[in-house]
């Protein structure tokens, strides 16, 4: 019962990195909640790569461990089972305190609210992760960024001031200027209107096709997930489907199919024995 | 968030009812205390009075019974015992051969029989002119055992000798169990005390009490045994009261602290639970059902806190009796007092308290909107701060007045006690005005205070500082309760030395003298210094100069007319204005010849005097004018300074009441003390001691008040901690969603921890510094207001200490809360809306 997806260098995806190893790699992933009786199998040995210098969305019902696969693949929580690396790094079995250092200067995160610092202006707010390791963000760098999200009026704000969609955008600036090896977002159009949703959308597709960023994002939204490169289906814990080159309406397609058709278990398989 | 909330509100529970739990448990400790000592005073009166049928006393207090009284008594029919009791200065000769502590220990009759109401603890009672038993505490203290020999002065300070039959328990006499005391028979008693009367004649038997009183005649009462134990008790009881009162004053710190406490819980969840209390209104809750409600909880949270508070009153009482039992006043241990009364006061106090402090934020509850309930809910703690005009109002209608009055009192206003209550109410004016103002100054405060940590701590140091001052008004409310107790501390402290040094700088500018030789004092008998003894030392090769001051009380009348008592003295010729150099204010020594006197500041107000006024004294050899020349700074210059010659003429008294010694320059230091220990063997009951001792018994007074001020206040400040952890574990829970976002970002759990480490240091470095600042400036206020010319004293290093002490203790504060932010999953803190 292992759903087996190997990188799509062969996708029509815009990615140079066909030849790169993939940025992250799950392996017969598991994640149980609970023992025994009332045990929960939120994820039932994924394995799952990602390319680097690629955008992919990860989709699938409420309830399909989509989160809960972010979460293991960022090392926010740990595995039942298998394991999961960034580049080289074994993620599986490093300690807390190794997993948040990994992550302070290794990956990115943009969540769906709950973003920003309070205390904090935007500007401080971008440069956090950089300051929290020490490091010197470079100026140009820096200064490319804030004006991709269009913030530089902005720097001085608190997050208070700031509308939802603008508090997005300076914390995909914060992802970005840090320039992780990976970004994850969760969800992160979920609280914005449509026209705030496209804006930021648009800087992560940018970021990846400008700057060469990896981003994975868990999204519900088909119209979030076709901004991707390639998007990843996932029910009851396993990945049942893929998706390169996603337009609203595929994604849509699919989602039915695999949500409606229960008894289709072997979809996925097929698609993949397809592509 | 429910599940927070509910997290939260045990907690709250806990931590709102620990603060209650402090501040009653003092109050009942207090009282459970007090009434166990009393309880066994009592007791112990009580049964040292049933071994007297009748107890015929002098109807004045300190009155005396005549000889002749107790043979008349005993001549009563019924009479099968009486017994007089003789009490007189008793000087006992410790090992060194020189008298024992300073004052004269108290000579006393040992009732024999079954009149004996002393318990003799070791050997047996002492009978005849030989015989001594001395009270177990000055035995141990000196080192006598039974069966050696004592030296005792008799009321001429001729030494006897006697043998040291036994130990014996005076505890029920105030005075034997503060000056110590020698026991004898009667006759020896009233040979040795020289005292030929009875303060109190015992009577065993079934004598008619009216037959007795009828012998006594008017000037004696007569009481039986019930009515004796209580006379006892009363006197005794007192003390306690004393005792109780000010034990209670810091009480009701603690309290007041504990207040602002609940104050802050209750006004933080009250902020958390705005959507609840919104979604209330919006099912139709009425403003007074939230009222009521919120209030009904903090009855909950103050009854559950004050029974707590009263278990731990009884076992800090319990404590403190254990304590004080194995030190010196022997209580019975058997059977702590839990008064009713204690239980009322303890939980109507606790209740109250906590109600009270609950009605403010009730009444914000009451102002929810019920469309608050559909708002998405903004990060707590990011509104922007503004002083309202309340606070504005109270601030300068509180502050202004107080700065004018702490100055005008310590710098405008004649010194003395009217000068101190003025300062007092500017002082506490001025706590209100800051308490009112705090808000606003937590911010700047904050910056100063978190600019070292910030520094040092990286971005989270960065970030806890930001997290101390983005709340103002609950920052504020957190560290004004550390303010109060650390505040009154320091005021303490600097009251106490600068009396210290006070003394320290008279001594140094106007007595620069090595040693000071001055007699017990306290006896019933004013005890003097013989003059022989002056001649002695200053035939010393050792000793440089000698300076006699003389004093006698007489009655002067000054420039308004009233007759009062006052102390003349004279200081020796030869030294005035060489070795001893009295202050003046104005007037100069130079003029003081025969014929004139020079006044202290003190005397001269209370008199009316100024240069030039006439005093009239009253002496044994007719009346004395004098011309003020002057006025003197009050220290160890007596109020009416005379001419040596005059004071000769007038008052004829030899023997000082003080000497200054000042060795020659090389023999200082112990070959000259050994001289004047020599020398000054034949007057066994003149203590010596020198500049350096003098200090440091005044410096060592002032660290046992200081000390015991810190222990009663520690509470105040156990609690205000308290505060701290109670604030930062709401906030822990408000910002559950920030913090596992900076645990995502890469913040480790070690970081998380300090973050909250230093928001708590610097929420007690806040209170700490405000606390310093308000108590140097009130302690300076005190200290100049009280008198003329004293130097005011800041001990840096010790309000240093106290401030480092804080910042610790609120470190230690903030363990619990951070350990609960750092073990808060990540992944759960992230997952739900």
């Amino acid at each position: 019962m292992t759903s087996t997806f190997t990188s799509p260098g062969e996708g029509a995806a815009a990615s140079a990195g066909a030849a790169a190893p993939p940025a992250v790699t799950a392996v017969e992933v598991s994640k149980v909640y609970g023992s025994g009786d009332a045990a929960v199998h939120a994820l039932r040995g994924v394995s799952v790569a990602f390319a680097r210098g690629a955008f992919t969305a990860i989709m699938g019902p409420s309830g399909s461990g989509k989160s809960t696969l972010m979460h293991c693949l960022a090392g926010l929580d740990t595995v039942s089972g298998g394991r999961v690396m960034l580049g080289d790094t074994r993620l599986t079995g490093l300690k807390d305190r190794q997993l948040t250092l990994l992550r302070r200067d290794r990956i990115g995160f943009i969540f769906q609210a709950f973003n920003l610092l309070p205390t904090l202006t935007a500007e401080q707010n971008i440069r956090l992760p950089l300051e929290l390791a020490g490091r010197k963000a470079d100026q140009a760098w820096f200064d490319r960024v804030v004006d991709v999200v269009g913030l530089r009026d902005r720097l001085g704000h608190r997050p208070n001031q700031l509308s939802g969609g603008q508090q997005q955008r300076v914390a995909c600036a914060r992802a970005l200027v840090a320039r992780p090896e990976v970004i994850f977002a969760d969800e992160p159009t979920g609280n914005l209107d449509s026209r705030a949703g496209a804006e930021v959308l648009g800087f992560l597709r940018a970021s990846v096709r400008e700057m060469g960023q990896t981003i994975v994002m868990v999204t519900h939204d088909p119209v979030a997930a076709s901004y991707a490169d390639r998007v990843v289906f996932l029910r009851d814990g396993e990945i049942v489907s893929e998706l390169f080159q996603p337009t609203p309406d595929t994604v849509l397609d699919r989602l039915a199919r695999i949500t409606g058709g229960a008894g289709e278990p072997s979809a996925g398989n097929e698609q993949n024995l397809a592509g | 968030m429910t599940l927070a909330g509910l997290r939260a509100r045990k907690l709250r529970l806990l931590l709102t009812g620990l603060a209650i739990m402090l501040g009653v448990g003092f109050i009942a400790g207090t009282f459970v205390l007090t009434d166990t000592m009393q309880a066994g005073v009592d007791e112990k009166f009580a049964r040292s009075a049933d071994k007297v049928d009748l107890a015929v006393l002098p109807e004045k207090d300190g009155g005396q019974l005549p000889a002749a009284l107790l043979d008349r008594v005993r001549a009563l029919s019924g009479v099968t015992d009486a017994q007089g009791t003789v009490r007189g200065d008793a000087v006992l000769i410790g090992r060194d051969g020189r008298a024992v502590g300073d004052m004269p220990t108290v000579g006393i009759s040992v009732p024999t029989g079954r009149l004996l109401r002393y318990a003799i603890e070791r050997g047996r009672p002492p009978a005849g002119p030989t015989e001594a038993v001395l009270d177990t505490e000055t035995a141990d203290r000196e080192r006598f055992t039974v069966g050696q020999t004592i030296t005792v002065l008799d009321h001429r300070r001729r030494p006897h000798r006697f043998t040291l039959v036994g130990l014996a328990d005076f505890g029920i006499d105030r005075e034997a169990s503060l000056r110590g005391a020698v026991g004898f028979d009667a006759a020896t008693a009233m040979r040795v005390t020289g005292k030929r009367v009875y303060q109190e004649i015992d009577i065993a038997g079934t004598a008619d009490r009216a037959a007795v009183a009828a012998v006594a005649g008017p000037g004696a009462e007569v009481l039986d045994s019930e009515q004796l134990g209580e006379r006892l008790a009363a006197l005794a009881g007192a003390d306690m009261k004393l005792i109780r009162a000010g034990l209670l004053l810091f009480g009701l710190v603690s309290m007041l602290v504990s207040a602002l406490v609940i104050y802050n819980t209750f006004a933080i969840l009250i902020t958390q639970r705005m959507r609840e209390m919104a979604l209330l209104r919006c099912v139709g809750a009425t403003r007074r059902q939230l009222f009521g409600g919120v209030l009904a909880e903090s009855a909950v949270v103050g009854l559950v806190g004050s029974l707590l508070g009263l278990a731990v009153g009884f076992g800090l009482g319990a404590a403190a009796v254990a304590l004080l039992g194995r030190t010196d006043l022997d209580i019975p241990a058997d059977g702590l007092t839990l008064a009713p009364r204690t239980v009322a006061v303890g939980l109507l106090t606790g209740v109250l308290v906590t109600m009270a402090s609950a009605v403010l934020p009730a009444r914000a509850a009451t102002r929810v909107a019920p469309v608050a309930a559909l708002r998405t809910d903004l990060e707590p703690g990011t509104e922007r701060f503004r002083i309202g005009l309340p606070r504005l109002a109270v601030g300068v209608l509180c502050g202004v007045p107080g700065l004018v009055l702490l100055w005008y009192g310590a710098a405008v206003m004649d010194k003395g006690e009217s000068a101190m209550f003025t300062v007092a109410g500017g002082g506490a004016l001025t706590f209100v005005a800051v308490t009112a103002l705090m808000p606003a100054l937590v911010r700047p405060l904050g910056r100063v205070a978190g600019a070292l940590p910030a520094r040092l701590a990286g971005v989270p140091g960065r970030l806890a500082v930001e997290n101390a001052r983005r709340s103002p008004r609950r920052t504020a409310t957190t560290t004004i309760a550390l303010t109060i107790g650390v505040g009154l501390m320091t005021m303490f402290t600097v009251l106490g030395a600068s009396v210290a040094a006070t003394v320290d700088e008279r001594l140094a500018e106007e007595f620069p003298v090595d040693f000071q030789l001055v007699p017990q004092f306290g006896g019933t008998d004013e005890q003097r210094i013989p003059h022989e003894a002056a001649a002695r030392l200053r035939a010393l090769p050792q000793i440089a100069a000698v300076t006699e001051m003389r004093q006698q009380k007489v009655r002067v009348t000054g420039a308004a007319g009233r007759a009062e008592d006052g102390r003349v003295g004279a200081l020796t010729t030869a030294s005035l204005g060489t070795v001893v150099k009295p202050e003046f204010t104005s007037g100069a020594l130079a003029d003081l010849r025969p014929g004139t006197v020079a006044v202290t500041t003190t005397t001269a107000r209370s008199q009316g005097l100024r240069i030039g006024s006439t005093v009239r004294m009253q002496t044994a050899r007719g009346p004395l004018t004098l011309k003020v020349i002057g006025t003197t700074i009050d220290g160890p210059v007596p109020p009416y300074l005379v001419t040596e010659a005059d004071f000769d003429r007038y008052f004829g008294v030899r023997d000082a009441t003080a000497l200054y010694v000042n060795a020659r320059d090389g023999a200082a230091g112990e070959g000259a003390r050994a001289a004047v220990e020599a020398a000054l063997k034949p007057y066994p009951t003149v203590r010596v001691t020198s500049v350096a001792e003098l200090k440091k018994q005044y410096t060592d007074t002032v660290d046992t008040m200081v000390v015991i001020f810190a222990a009663l206040l520690g509470l105040a400040i156990l609690i205000a901690l308290f505060g701290i952890a109670n604030t930062l574990t709401l906030s822990v829970v408000e910002r559950t969603r920030e913090s596992a976002l900076l645990r995502a970002l890469g913040v480790t759990r070690r970081q998380l921890r300090r973050m909250l480490s230093v928001e708590a240091l610097v929420m007690a470095l806040i209170g700490a510094v405000t606390g310093v600042a308000i108590g140097v400036a009130s302690g300076w206020a005190v200290v100049t207001a009280m008198t003329e010319d004293i130097v005011v004293s800041l001990p840096y290093p010790r309000i240093a200490l106290f401030v480092a002490l804080a910042a610790v203790a609120g470190t230690l504060a903030a363990v619990l809360p951070a350990r609960r932010a750092a073990k808060t999953s990540v992944v759960e803190a992230l997952a739900h809306d």
